[in-house]
């Protein structure tokens, strides 16, 4: 499934990015699929809206989200399901776990909404290579914030997908859990032939990205 | 219970309180009970009055005439438009003409050991109307035996008063049925003679009544006046104990057995007592279908966060609604199948209560109480639906 931004502007920053040049706002783009997409900016520059409009979350735009050419506006309720089920997943700055049930059932639930594309036994076999076994089966909202964004992470990986979209996806953890869950991130999107778009703070080295921008 | 379920339900909790369920479910039972007796009670009358277990054969035919008065004495014909005003009638089946005979009759005995001699008037009705009609029925022209039908009440003056003032022998139906007397017709030309034989005694109808091929004949030859109306009409009707056709009776002055219509009034009561159980079952269960759908609004209000990020990850708006219906529903189910086992169970208990007064009503509810439960059913199911559908959208915006 390929992407395309046809100058898409969010209205309330309009002014704002108008008056500077950027690489995503306002201009024509085409990520392919199996792409590895960087998107770099500093705080407040719109990293989250941009990902929230491509998951169709934001309306508050202007220009126009394609996949496979057709505007996401024309999405039905059941379509959209159907995309954030099979085509893309996303990984929320700020999570976005149930925070009442259990880490191992945040997961579970993401797993089964639709037919399942791994086995229950996955969960386990993915907690424990980010180092989140042990509180599988505690309280979402009892976990700190760096075992929550590891298990967001796995819950964005448990399904099938074409894209993944990650919001500073490993801003709360140390060097070591961030090499651990790239390469688990990697496996993942290649495992899938998918696309990735990551949007951070700063220049980094994790992926081998198809493509840098900054926003 | 699948995994998917099981997850929603811990977050989907019904959170508008378990008081306020327990009320609208309070609500729909005594609705439902309440709409379910209603259609049973009317369908335990309706048996009453139609079933051949229950059925009179005299109740069902009316012989009416007009109430005579000083006024209306010598006027009582009933016109054509009378006749056709009440074969439109909706309680009326069909109606049959009394044609009188119009002429001079006497029978008398052929016996010297039991004589007797008495003027008669004879007076015919379509065959559909006699009960006790059968095959010897009939009278074609030349035929010297004629066919009469009396009514039982003049044997029973016979047998049980005559008899023992004149010092005579009581008789059965069957003896009578076997004496051959004299029927004498008076014309302008002499008299002419016919034998006469019973051939069955009535109930329905209070007059001596001769096949309608002979009244037709005799009346076309002795007959004073030649086109005279008939004063006396007899109808079929289902229900003599319809409010309507006895309302309808009394506004156009006529008259009838008041013995066969005395169940108008039970039947207005019956009706009164329908009537306000099922009004009052429609708006109890309009109220508990309220009190419904508040609570499905509370609890989708209650979880509306819970919602959102559900479908945020992708959860279709279609297996929420699913979902909320299989927690919603099939308490509703349960509701009705309980209320129509209550009113099984009363059923068989008025039935057996019934039955020793010799009453016959069924011992099984009415299948229009199956009817009646399934379209509330059907009701309950289609307001369940759309308050998920609704607020469910609601959320989803």
């Amino acid at each position: 499934m390929t992407i395309e931004l046809d100058h898409i502007i969010p209205i309330p920053l309009k002014d704002r990015f108008l008056q500077r040049n950027s690489e995503v706002w306002n201009t024509s783009l085409t990520f392919e699929q199996g792409h590895y997409i960087k998107i770099k900016a500093p705080s407040g520059t719109g990293k989250t809206t941009l990902v929230h409009i491509l998951y169709k979350v934001r309306h508050d735009y202007e220009g126009a989200v394609l996949l496979n050419n057709t505007p996401i506006t024309c999405l039905s309720e059941d379509a959209l399901s159907e995309l954030r089920q099979q085509k893309i997943s996303i990984l929320f700055q700020d999570l976005r776990l149930f925070p009442n049930l259990t880490a191992r059932e945040n997961i579970e639930l993401k797993r089964i909404l639709q037919t399942p594309y791994y086995e229950p036994e996955m969960i386990e076999s993915m907690a424990e290579a980010l180092g989140v076994l042990p509180v599988l089966d505690q309280k979402a909202s009892l976990c700190s914030y760096g075992e929550q964004q590891r298990i967001a992470i796995i819950r964005a990986l448990i399904q099938p997908f074409t894209w993944l979209l990650m919001d500073e996806p490993f801003s709360h953890l140390d060097i070591a859990n961030t090499r651990k869950a790239a390469t688990l991130i990697d496996t993942e999107c290649r495992k899938r032939k998918a696309g990735l778009l990551i949007t951070d703070l700063d220049e980094d080295d994790h992926f081998n990205y198809t493509k840098q921008y900054h926003l | 219970m699948d995994g998917l379920e099981r997850l929603l339900k811990k977050l989907i909790r019904s959170g508008a309180g378990r008081n306020r369920f327990a009320l609208a479910i309070t609500g729909l039972s005594v609705a439902m009970l309440l709409i379910l007796a209603a259609v049973q009670i009317q369908s335990n009358y309706h048996d009453l009055l139609h079933s051949k277990t229950n059925q009179d054969s005299i109740a069902n035919f009316l012989v009416l005439n007009k109430i005579l008065t000083d006024q209306n004495m010598g006027a009582t014909a009933l016109s054509d438009s009378d006749i056709n005003d009440l074969k439109q009638q909706p309680f009326v089946e069909s109606v049959g003409l009394l044609s009188p005979g119009r002429f001079k009759a006497s029978i008398q005995s052929y016996s010297d050991r039991f004589p007797f001699y008495t003027d008669i008037a004879f007076e015919s009705v379509p065959k559909d109307f006699i009960d006790v009609a059968g095959k010897d029925w009939i009278w074609k022209e030349n035929q010297q035996l004629v066919p009469v039908i009396v009514p039982n009440m003049f044997l029973d003056f016979y047998n049980f008063q005559f008899s023992f003032s004149q010092n005579l022998p009581q008789l059965t139906q069957q003896v009578v049925k076997m004496i051959i007397f004299k029927i004498n017709l008076y014309g302008p030309n002499g008299i002419v003679s016919f034998n006469g034989q019973v051939v069955g005694f009535s109930d329905r109808i209070s007059s001596l009544l001769v096949p309608q091929e002979f009244m037709e004949w005799a009346n076309n030859r002795f007959g004073k006046n030649k086109d005279t109306k008939p004063s006396r009409v007899i109808i079929s009707t289902k229900d003599p104990g319809n409010p309507i056709l006895v309302q309808y009776l009394k506004a156009k002055n006529l008259s009838t057995d008041a013995d066969k219509t005395r169940f108008s009034r039970y039947r207005q009561v019956v009706d009164l007592v329908v009537t306000i159980s099922g009004i009052t079952g429609v708006i109890m269960l309009a109220f508990a279908l309220l009190i419904f759908s508040l609570f499905i609004q509370l609890t989708i209000v209650a979880c509306k966060e819970e919602i959102i990020l559900l479908i945020t990850l992708g959860a279709s708006p279609k297996q929420l609604r699913k979902f909320l219906m299989k927690q919603f529903f099939p308490v509703n189910i349960l509701i009705i199948l309980v209320s129509i086992g209550i009113i099984a169970i009363l059923q068989y208990a008025v039935h057996h209560q019934l039955l020793s007064r010799h009453i016959y009503v069924n011992a099984l509810p009415s299948y229009t109480v199956l009817i009646a439960a399934l379209t509330v059913l059907m009701v309950t199911w289609w307001v369940n639906r759309y308050f998920i559908r609704k607020y469910i959208s609601l959320s989803a915006k």
